[in-house]
């Protein structure tokens, strides 16, 4: 098991010639990635999470290329975008001829917190292979009227609801970030994550 | 598989009739060419003018950089009018042998007789047959072809023609500008329901011919229509271009859906325009399946612009050997609680490329819309290739867009067990494809949809060689 946290990586390009589980995570970054898959039962998860303030840009591309067989990608990002902040993203899930039985999955989920926040998705895929499965999808919306009406009831009062829908939005990434990271790698991030909301 | 051979349909359809024709401009594009058509259409002055000016922007404006290959274009290879032999004929029998041959191929009378209201028929440039059901000219409701109401309607034409789509739009929309001939005018005056489908059949029949129809539909407050457009054109050798721009207004409540069935023949290429302009709790809906040609660029767009309103786009694909259906759609929200949703379903056989490209944007203001857009593809053959290519501009946090796609092959569970159920493995399969584009051919009208079937079925069935 790996664990590869972009931030502290100088690199854009990411081969994978052996078989394993790796997980990479990205926090506030702008760049552009490129995963090359050229082993067999590589189990590759890519993280990240993106909080825009005040006028921040940031602009992603992400390329999962399967250039081996029996292989498994699994991208999710969410953005969370405050004030005039825009987010840009291009994911793109490439399958090789070579890349036959892969299992690959892209998904963006973004929460717009103000009437000026852009969000610019486009989660791509290119397959040339055959005997493939492969998903993306996408959502942008606000913080859902319901689930803070609930909270509400429960006389919770927006601020704090907001919170923790918003927690409950990231702690998708970060359980699975608990397992991989070590201790230390998690709380750091955990950290930085929160201060930037 | 017993009637497999009445579903050959290159025997049924791949025939190329004789020709002769009254006029044919010379090969290739220029001012003497444009200003000829529209001498020979005698059209007003603002119609030239507006040829004109468009064929000056299409020379300027560069091809697209983006989608499927489009270089083995060769616009001067190619006639930018014909205009057949028999000019409007009144009935069905006044129509000459062989065009009546034609079209008794297709089925249209029987189709005609049992529930059409209209035939526009098109055969080559210039409309030939048109029959216009009684009934809707007690409602109303004008269903000619677009050159007939230039001369008819010079008024309606004028207010709408190329608002909604510019000559400047992208460079085929130019062309189209410039060399259009044929298409229908549709209009349908205020709270008319319009309770059967509008038909009209296209065909290419003359070798190295680009058809450049030009469609306009108004739909007025409250109103609401079906169009249906069937394509079906002979086998060439040589490249043949299909360049089409087809406008369609929505007026407040009104509803209008446009189908398309597009079958050109493996050597057309179709590069369509096609824009609908969406007012206050009005409804469009496009229905685009793509079968034949080579190469298709198509991206049916909806402008929502008033409050309310609703526009659906359901797109089908089908690339076989040689193929790239480039097609998607685009929808625009301007206005509060619009919303939108996107189908498209693809399938790739035999090194066919099937592409959806799509722009959803969500404008500032457009509060408590929605979206949804859902691609699936399927992939037959290691040969072949699928791709997705979304985009989504979100101006407006109050709002909630979704979007989803899937790309897979046949599963082979339940092929196993439609063949342990005594099926060969060619019916399963096509059983199966059948069943993914569903959707879709279920809100086609019927004889379409058995149309459709039964071409999926003929194709998959192709692959046994």
């Amino acid at each position: 098991m790996s664990f590869i946290y972009l931030n502290k990586n100088k690199k854009t390009t990411y081969t994978f010639n052996f078989p394993g589980k790796y997980t990479v995570f990205f926090n506030n970054i702008s760049g552009d990635y490129k995963f090359l898959i050229k082993s067999k039962g590589v189990d590759l998860d890519i993280l990240g999470i993106i909080v825009g303030k005040n006028d921040n840009i940031f602009n992603i591309k992400t390329d999962q290329i399967h250039d081996a067989p029996k292989s498994k990608s699994n991208l999710l990002v969410k953005g969370i975008l405050y004030d005039k902040s825009k987010f840009i993203f291009r994911g793109l899930i490439k399958i090789e001829k070579t890349g036959q039985k892969t299992k690959a999955y892209q998904k963006n989920q973004n929460l717009l917190m103000s009437k000026d926040a852009f969000v610019d998705t486009k989660p791509y895929l290119e397959i040339l292979a055959d005997d493939v499965y492969c998903t993306h999808g996408s959502t942008t919306g606000k913080i859902d009227k319901d689930s803070l009406y609930y909270l509400n009831t429960r006389s919770i009062e927006n601020k704090k609801a907001e919170g923790l829908i918003i927690r409950g939005f990231l702690n998708e990434v970060l359980v699975i970030l608990k397992q991989v990271a070590s201790q230390q790698e998690y709380l750091l991030i955990q950290k930085e994550v929160i201060n930037n909301l | 598989m017993a009637n497999r051979k009445n579903l050959n349909f290159k025997q049924k359809y791949g025939f190329s009739m004789p020709k002769s024709y009254l006029f044919r401009a010379k090969k290739g594009l220029n001012k003497q060419i444009v200003e000829s058509i529209s001498k020979m259409k005698g059209e007003p002055s603002w119609m030239l003018e507006y040829r004109l000016k468009s064929l000056e922007i299409f020379f300027k404006k560069e091809m697209p950089k983006w989608g499927a290959d489009l270089s083995k274009i060769d616009f001067d290879d190619i006639y930018y009018y014909i205009k057949p032999m028999e000019s409007q004929a009144k009935s069905w029998k006044d129509l000459p042998k062989e065009i009546r041959n034609t079209y008794d191929r297709l089925g249209i009378p029987k189709a005609e007789k049992d529930f059409l209201a209209g035939v526009n028929a098109q055969y080559d440039s210039e409309v030939v047959y048109e029959s216009v059901n009684k009934h809707l000219e007690k409602l109303g409701v004008i269903f000619c072809d677009m050159d007939t109401a230039l001369k008819k309607y010079p008024d309606i034409v004028k207010e709408y023609f190329g608002t909604l789509i510019p000559a400047h739009d992208n460079k085929f929309a130019a062309l189209n500008s410039a060399v259009w001939s044929g298409g229908s005018f549709v209009y349908v005056p205020k709270g008319v329901d319009v309770k059967m489908p509008l038909q009209a059949y296209f065909r290419i029949n003359s070798d190295k011919f680009g058809q450049f129809e030009r469609t306009l539909i108004i739909a007025e407050e409250g109103s609401n229509v079906h169009y249906v457009e069937g394509c079906t054109a002979p086998v060439y050798t040589s490249n043949s271009l299909h360049s089409a721009v087809v406008e369609i207004f929505v007026k407040k409540g009104a509803k209008v859906r446009y189908t398309t069935v597009q079958n050109w023949s493996s050597n057309v290429y179709n590069l369509v325009t096609k824009r609908a302009k969406a007012e206050e709790n009005s409804i469009m809906e496009w229905i685009d399946c793509n079968i034949g040609s080579c190469v298709t660029m198509k991206y049916p767009s909806i402008y929502l612009n008033g409050k309310g309103a609703r526009g659906e786009v359901l797109s089908l694909a089908y690339a076989a050997k040689g193929q790239h259906q480039d097609a998607g759609a685009k929808v625009f929200h301007f206005a509060p609680n619009t919303s939108s949703r996107i189908i498209s379903k693809s399938i790739s056989r035999d090194g066919g490329r099937t592409s959806y490209r799509g722009l959803v944007q969500v404008r500032p203001g457009a509060v408590d819309s929605t979206v949804f857009v859902s691609c699936d593809a399927l992939i037959l053959d290691e040969k072949s290739r699928s791709d997705t290519y979304p985009t989504m501009l979100v101006k407006e946090s109050d709002t909630h867009i979704q979007h989803e796609a899937t790309v897979e092959k046949l599963g082979e569970d339940k092929l196993f067990y439609m063949m342990s159920r005594g099926l060969d493995r060619y019916e399963s399969e096509s059983l199966l494809v059948n069943g993914f584009i569903e959707p879709i051919t279920k809100e086609i009208p019927l004889e379409y949809s058995v149309e459709m079937n039964r071409l999926i079925k003929l194709e998959m069935t192709g692959s046994v060689g």
